[in-house]
């Protein structure tokens, strides 16, 4: 299994009160498996996506990423992780704003401690995957809104990870570029990637093949397609 | 973390786990990151220009002189300046002079650099007990004074010597007495290489003054003269120092006056000035850019940053904007001292203590406001790093 949670709980403190963004989650989720994530605004998606991409830690319960518990992890180790294993892409892209796209792509490789000589091939080849070999050398200022989302992909992708997070790619993007983005990852789930993805649209969920609907924090639903 | 190995082909490229970044990547990202923020960092770098460069220059100029007086100025007989935080006399309260900053030894050396300066003395009083063998003079003028004393107030030593600047130097505990000391202290001994006490502390006669006479009824010979070094040593450096000092040969003694005026002038709170500025302008920037960074920092870290990574990438770059904007603004500061003193009268040196202390000031700058936030942004956590707007 690739991701087990078990009896999942996050709770934020918000002064005195007490916020049950997830409550007594548990969801288990194999490679290449196409999940799309939805649920009203304030319902607990963000919250369980940052979990699973390890940016956050649950409250209580259990999470095994490739059967580690990765609850128990320090701050350098789920960077690691987060490096190795996990691709995220935002709904607001956060590409790095003066760097131009090929070095948003490869700064992942930095982090991760991929050798010089090797870097350039990487991104060319990745750059290549998105369809944005000519864009490389602008700024993400100088993209369109599906450009700049093909490069937070890349950048997602670099590693090869084990595991894709979107958190509402399309959110952002108009229905016929958001389109186009649900075409790349389609390419990226049938190339074997295992892809979760958050989103409000029915039709973008329907690219999944499997739905899992939160409500208040809890799943309401989970159906495989 | 053997666990998380991928299963799938294509992870060689990740090598070792605890490796550090190489140092190579992260001064080229510092670069990239300030060359692509080329306002920011120019901001930054001129907050420590200005800083740096202010206080070389500034010290410089004045030489260590680091008090802002409008002193006192009268002249005293036909051609000695006296310059001293107080009047000789003063009229109505005395919080008129508050705000005068006391006068330092280093002000009484600036002085002694100008150019239409002949002779310098300084000296500082208090009034103590001088004893010896069960005899006690109460209530004594102490003067501490530097060699130049004994000519520029005319004293004429009777026996022995008077304070010399090896005295000065070395804070010897060396007096030299007035003639009614003597007289009332060693009614038949010989004073010289005896033992007195000023103030309870330990002192050797090395000299015995001529009389003076008496002014208005007062003597004039109910004194004794120790190093100035050695007074700051013993009742404490916070007294104000009363400057005594001739023109150059040949210079009106209104020139000199006027030259004097202006060194002191001059110091007005320009230090205070420039740390303050170069100070506030570093603080402004780097903590703008820290703030507004937050959002790249959650972004690095989401996508496989460590805490060191980013601790890393902070410091770098505040030292490399720390760094130039110090080199430059030492090297403008200099510039700007040279210039005054080329077109103008004021003395300037550009001294060690001078470059070495502005290096400080960069240093500290970026110590104070590189290292503490770069290690607040490496702990940042990416969830928050990245909600921050
Ligand atoms: N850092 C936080 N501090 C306090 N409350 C939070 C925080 N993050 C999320 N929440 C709360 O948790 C709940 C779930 O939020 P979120 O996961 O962002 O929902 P969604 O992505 O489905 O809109 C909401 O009520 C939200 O206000
Ligand atoms: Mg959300």
């Amino acid at each position: 299994m690739l991701i087990e949670l078990r009896d999942m709980f996050k709770t934020y403190e918000v002064g005195t009160q007490q916020v049950h963004a997830l409550r007594d989650i548990s969801l288990s989720i194999e490679e290449n498996e196409y999940v799309a994530i939805m649920g009203p605004s304030g319902s607990g998606k963000s919250t369980l996506m940052n979990i699973v991409g390890c940016l956050d830690t649950p409250t209580e319960g259990s999470y095994l990423l490739k059967g580690t518990e990765v609850a128990a992890l320090d701050d350098d180790e789920l960077a690691e992780i987060r490096s190795a294993e996990i691709g995220f892409v935002f709904q607001t892209f956060n590409l790095l704003p003066r760097m131009t796209a090929f070095q948003n792509v490869e700064l992942p490789l930095i982090y991760g401690r991929a050798a010089r000589h090797t870097r350039a091939e990487r991104v060319w080849e990745t750059m290549d995957a998105v369809g944005l070999r000519e864009r490389a050398h602008h700024r993400p200022n100088e993209l369109s809104g599906g450009q700049r989302q093909r490069v937070a992909i890349a950048r997602a992708l670099i590693n090869r990870p084990s595991i894709i997070l979107a958190d509402e790619p399309t959110g952002n993007l108009d229905s016929v570029t958001g389109e186009e983005i649900m075409q790349v990852f389609r390419g990226l789930s049938d190339a074997g990637n295992t892809i979760i993805l958050v989103t409000h649209e029915q039709y973008i969920a329907e690219h999944a093949t499997r739905i899992v609907k939160l409500l208040d924090g809890r799943i309401a639903s989970d159906t495989t397609t | 973390m053997g666990t998380l190995e991928r299963a799938s082909p294509g992870t060689g490229f990740r090598q070792g786990s605890a490796k550090a970044m190489e140092f190579r990547e992260t001064l080229l990202s510092s670069i990239r990151t300030l060359r692509s923020h080329k306002m920011r960092s120019l901001l930054t770098m001129l907050g420590i220009v200005i800083g740096t460069g202010s206080l070389v220059s500034v010290m410089s100029l004045i030489a260590g002189l680091n008090s802002s007086v409008s002193a006192q100025f009268q002249s005293v007989g036909t051609d000695i300046i006296s310059v001293s935080r107080y009047p000789w006399v003063q009229m109505g309260n005395s919080d008129a002079y508050k705000d005068r900053k006391h006068i330092t030894l280093e002000d009484a050396a600036a002085v002694g650099r100008l150019r239409s300066v002949g002779m310098v003395a300084a000296n500082i009083h208090t009034r103590r007990h001088i004893a010896h063998d069960g005899r006690v003079m109460k209530y004594t003028l102490v003067s501490g004074s530097t060699a130049e004393y004994e000519i520029i107030d005319n004293y004429l030593v009777e026996e022995g010597r008077f304070i010399t600047d090896l005295d000065v130097e070395r804070r010897r505990q060396s007096v030299v007495i007035g003639a009614d000391v003597a007289g009332e202290l060693f009614p038949v001994r010989d004073p010289l290489g005896k033992e007195v006490r000023v103030g309870g502390r330990r002192f050797t006669v090395v000299g015995i003054l001529k009389s003076k006479g008496d002014i208005f009824g007062e003597s004039l010979d109910d004194l004794v003269i120790i190093p100035i070094t050695t007074f700051q040593k013993a009742y404490g450096s916070r007294r104000s120092v009363v400057i005594d000092c001739s023109p150059a040969e040949g210079v009106p003694i209104e020139r000199t006056m006027d030259d004097i005026r202006q060194v002191m002038r001059t110091m007005t709170g320009i230090v205070g000035l420039a740390l303050l500025v170069g100070g506030i302008g570093v603080m402004n920037v780097m903590l703008v850019s820290v703030a507004e960074r937050t959002r790249e920092i959650g972004v690095r870290k989401a996508i496989g940053a460590r805490r060191g990574d980013i601790t890393s990438q902070f410091l770098i770059e505040s030292i490399i904007l720390t760094g130039i904007g110090g080199a430059m603004g030492i090297a403008g500061g200099a510039g700007v001292a040279l210039l005054v003193k080329a077109v103008t009268p004021l003395p300037a040196e550009v001294t060690v203590a001078a470059v070495a202390l502005a290096a400080a000031f960069a240093v500290v700058t970026g110590v104070a406001f590189g290292v503490y936030p770069a290690h607040r942004a490496g702990r940042l956590r990416p969830i928050e790093a990245l909600r921050y707007e």
